[in-house]
């Protein structure tokens, strides 16, 4: 513990000596609130006042143009200016006259070319029972002709209203014979509840902001940033526990976050309720937040911050420097902040099951602390799972400080693609050479872009079955070959291109025999709390059902062999084979199980996926062989394939959304067992 | 002092250190010379805990750096070749942080700083930040941080890289103080001028092995040449 604190307070006093973080942590938030509301309102104000001061200049056209133009006389602020091709008058003219004699067009060539802000056109006889219209011409992308229309539109209803009352006086009626029904609206809340109500639009946004920001700086210059020093070597070659460095760190990054957050609140508050920003008349709030709301948001701020403190920790110092780490998380950062965006969305509700999801739980918790609508217990389970979650993020965090290949970056081997690339085609590879992870990871994030944005393109070219053929073939199995080849990387190693044996085989087989009907029931689980579209059975149906057999072998080389091929040499080759030197078999198969089932951008076949990755990536990390991999994946599509084409297979079911008869269950997990027993006997493929 | 028995370390495929088996014995400085790529830097780090060996060990004293890698670190005081100083810490808040990190605390590690201070002639700049110091200035922060806890044995990872030679000359005068002082004193270097005035003992690397050991005298009686850059050139591959 000692070691903890006397990292804690090094970092503390070296944070403080840094001009950069004291002026994101104090100096942004203690003038950033007042200087903007106010320079903005004074903007604002200056604005509206130029605004008022200008003259706009306004035609009217048509008939009855007089009765207007003498309402508009004593208006300073308006210069009433002729259309060419207009009557004097205008009076006897008619809209088809003056579209035909062209005056509409130039009135329109004005306002475009800037000569005049708006023009009323009016036609009718506003004198009988009929109506007058009246067409207001302006360009509403201009400040100035928006104005001018304001203002023509305040004197035509106004006159309007003139001319109906005329009308109702000449009947011998009352004004109110036109208004059977009034309706006034009576909002009961009370300023300050109005206030915690609009606070809780935008405050929640700016806290996760704030926060976020708070941890971001700190966290990835004593992790990213004392790696590259070399101070973390020497740090690392102290007794003290590489646990106790991370705590110090990860304390006093939370520490640093938790002070810019609370200092961003204060600063905003004092600036409301100081009268430093006026807010406009009309808007009755009492910004304020009760004391007790006051205790939980500070309560809620803890977790937050030191869940952002231990994922920026854990990520910055997995990275090589510091501009790799602000690179890596600035994208997290935009991702983070999504579910913060949660609170502004109409009809979003604090539910239980939105409690527990990182940030969106705190954002929305946030929220109704504001309106005062918070429960105790709801609460606690934002709070609780948000401790939870930045616990795990400090085990993240933690695991990565002690380990050497994050340390030295695996070793003193030529690993970077940048010095690897020249080596080119046909050029001397190191013997067992694989990729780093952080590189793959880019392959991956650009085969992934790939896809989504070329895969409409090909559809629209070539058809949905062709598309999907050229998408897996060149969008993905050439990019994960191409890169192990291109950058001089062992291809056997990477990509486990070894011939695994036959009991390898039988393994894998039987894996994937248990394997399917877990899938399945996962499925039918994950559809009970997140139904699948009915449509989207149909669809999937349709895509891989065949009428004949020639169209069913077609259909297992388009939807079975092709995905096995190209998905196993990304997933399970490429990105697997980079992470067996830098990480534990366990921490390898989950990110790759995770990641293959991201990839498929499907949500309500997740829980599916991940667990079909999960075993396809065990098998492979155990027999180093991908081809019972493709093997397996080939099988499962392929049953896809044959359950959605055999009449008698379709009545049997297997779409997901129908519960699997409870017996394979027992039968699979048997399968599954004898499965893992085969290939835990097994030697790896390549291996005496 | 230290030992390093049959120490090998892998990077996937590639073997850095192959079965590396040497001893460093208290009052002795021992030098590790290799051409670039040898081996020098990942055996220091094993040594230093900093990796973990593929197979084999390091003992400094009682402590194995597999078993006790924390005894290992009391022990040993290790400089890298990057310094590792904090920028933004003077001079005396490094010592005193890495002191703490030793777990000395109070009187005991005050009295220390100053002590360490006094002997590095640190006293005209130890309030000064380190990111404002020379090198050679950085270079006496560094090897004070280094002996707060007075280790046992010392490592030293080309400890006067970049300096001139007035600064390294302190550092040579350190090294030879220490080992009177009984300290096991491992250093690595390119520097043949500096082995051949400080070593008592030299093992060259290559390709990760050791393929030669011995006093400097013995190495050149040995392969047969007048110096000891001749002797490193007929011992290592070109």
């Amino acid at each position: 513990m000692r070691s903890v604190w006397a990292v804690a307070r090094k970092e503390v006093r070296e944070t403080l000596r840094d001009w950069r973080t004291l002026a994101m942590m104090i100096g942004v938030p203690i003038l950033l609130y007042p200087v903007l509301l106010v320079a903005s309102q004074q903007l604002a104000l200056f604005g509206m006042r130029r605004a008022e001061a200008e003259v706009v200049r306004i035609a009217v056209i048509g008939a009855a143009a007089d009765s207007v133009l003498l309402r508009l006389a004593g208006d300073d602020r308006i210069e009433v200016v002729g259309v060419p091709g207009a009557p004097p008058d205008g009076a006897a003219a008619g809209s088809a006259w003056l579209a035909a004699a062209g005056v509409v067009d130039a009135a329109a060539a004005g306002i475009r070319a800037g000569s005049l802000e708006a023009v009323v056109v009016l036609e009718g006889n506003p004198s009988d029972s009929g109506t007058l219209s009246a067409v207001l011409l302006f360009d509403d992308t201009s400040d100035r002709s928006r104005r001018a229309r304001t203002m023509l539109r305040e004197t035509l209803d106004g006159w309007g209203e003139e001319m109906f009352a005329a009308r109702l006086l000449a009947q011998g009626l009352p004004a109110t014979f036109a208004r059977p029904l009034a309706v006034a609206d009576s909002s009961l809340a009370r300023p300050d509840e109005r206030g915690g109500y609009v606070l809780g639009r935008f405050l929640p946004m700016l806290l996760v902001t704030i926060t976020l920001l708070g941890a971001f700086y700190p966290a990835v210059d004593l992790a990213a940033g004392e790696k590259e020093r070399g101070t973390l070597e020497t740090l690392l070659t102290s007794p003290a526990p590489a646990f106790s460095i991370v705590l110090g760190k990860f304390v006093t990054v939370s520490a640093i976050a938790l002070v810019a957050a609370a200092l961003n609140m204060g600063s905003m508050f004092l600036t409301f309720r100081t009268g430093l920003f006026q807010l406009p008349a009309e808007m009755v709030l009492d910004i304020s937040i009760p004391p007790t709301a006051l205790v939980w948001i500070f309560a809620l701020l803890v977790p937050l911050a030191a869940l952002f403190a231990a994922v920026f920790l854990g990520i910055a110092v997995r990275s090589a420097s510091f501009k790799e780490a602000q690179n890596t998380l600035s994208p997290l950062m935009l991702l983070v902040l999504l579910p913060a965006l949660l609170p502004i969305l109409p009809g979003t509700e604090l539910t239980p099951a939105l409690a527990i999801v990182p940030i969106a739980g705190p954002a929305l918790l946030f929220r109704e602390l504001m309106s005062a609508n918070a429960g105790v217990g709801m609460g606690l389970l934002v709070i609780g799972s948000t401790a939870v979650y930045a616990l795990g993020a400090l085990w993240f965090a933690a695991d990565a400080f002690g380990r050497e290949t994050i340390l030295f970056g695996g070793g003193d081997l030529e690993s970077e693609p940048g010095s690897r690339v020249l080596r080119g085609f046909g050029g001397p590879r190191r013997r067992g050479q694989t990729p780093r992870p952080v590189h793959a990871l880019i392959v991956l994030g650009v085969v992934a872009a790939l896809n989504l944005f070329g895969a409409p393109f090909l559809g629209a070219a070539l058809g949905l079955e062709r598309a999907l053929l050229a998408s897996q073939w060149l969008l993905m199995l050439l990019p994960a070959v191409g890169f192990v080849l291109l950058f001089g990387y062992d291809p056997i190693e990477t990509l486990s291109l070894r011939r695994p044996s036959a009991r390898q085989l039988g393994g894998a087989l039987l894996m994937i025999a248990g394997g399917t009907p877990v899938a399945w029931f996962l499925a039918w689980l994950q559809s009970q709390l997140l139904p699948i579209p009915e449509e989207l059975v149909e669809a999937l149906t349709r895509l891989v059902s065949a009428d004949s057999f020639g169209r069913m072998v077609w259909l297992v080389f388009v939807a079975a062999i092709t995905p096995a091929l190209a998905e196993e040499f990304l997933f399970r080759g490429m990105l697997l084979g980079s992470t067996r030197n830098a990480m534990s078999p366990a921490r390898a198969i989950l990110l790759n199980a995770g990641i293959f089932a991201i990839f498929h951008l499907s949500i309500v076949r997740l829980l599916p996926t991940a667990w079909l990755g999960l075993l396809l990536a065990w098998v492979v990390w155990r027999t180093r062989s991908i081809w019972t991999s493709v093997t397996m994946h080939a099988l499962n599509n392929s049953l896809v394939v044959v359950l959605a084409s055999l009449p008698a297979a379709q009545d049997w079911g297997g779409d997901g959304t129908e519960a699997p008869p409870l017996i394979l269950l027992p039968l699979a997990v048997l399968l599954l067992g004898w499965g893992v027993r085969i290939l835990q006997e097994e030697k790896p493929a390549g291996e005496a | 002092m230290i030992s390093f028995r049959e120490l090998t370390k892998r990077f996937g495929a590639h073997e850095a250190v192959s079965s590396l088996t040497f001893d460093v014995r208290p009052g002795e400085i021992y030098a590790l010379l290799g051409p670039n790529g040898a081996g020098k830097t990942t055996a220091l780090r094993c040594l230093a805990t900093l990796m973990r060996p593929s197979s084999g060990t390091v003992v400094v004293g009682d402590a194995d750096v597999m078993s006790d890698p924390r005894g290992v670190r009391r022990r040993v005081g290790f400089l890298s070749t990057s310094m590792g100083l904090y920028e933004r810490l003077t001079a005396r808040e490094q010592i005193e942080y890495f002191g703490r990190l030793q777990e000395m605390d109070g009187t005991v590690l005050i009295h220390r700083v100053e002590e360490l201070i006094d002997r590095f002639g640190i006293g005209p700049f130890a309030d000064r930040y380190c990111g404002r110091l020379s090198t050679g200035q950085r270079q006496r922060v560094a090897i004070a941080r280094a002996v707060v806890q007075d280790p046992e044995a010392l490592v030293l990872d080309e400890p006067t890289n970049g300096l001139d030679v007035v600064s390294g000359q302190g550092i040579y005068a350190f090294m030879q103080e220490s080992r009177s002082r009984g300290k096991a004193i491992l250093f690595a270097t390119h520097n043949l001028a500096e082995v051949e005035l400080l070593a008592d003992r030299v093992g060259i690397l290559d390709g990760g092995r050791l393929v030669a050991e011995g006093t400097v005298s013995g190495l050149l009686e040995y392969t047969g040449t007048p110096n000891l850059t001749r002797a490193f050139l007929s011992l290592v591959r070109h």
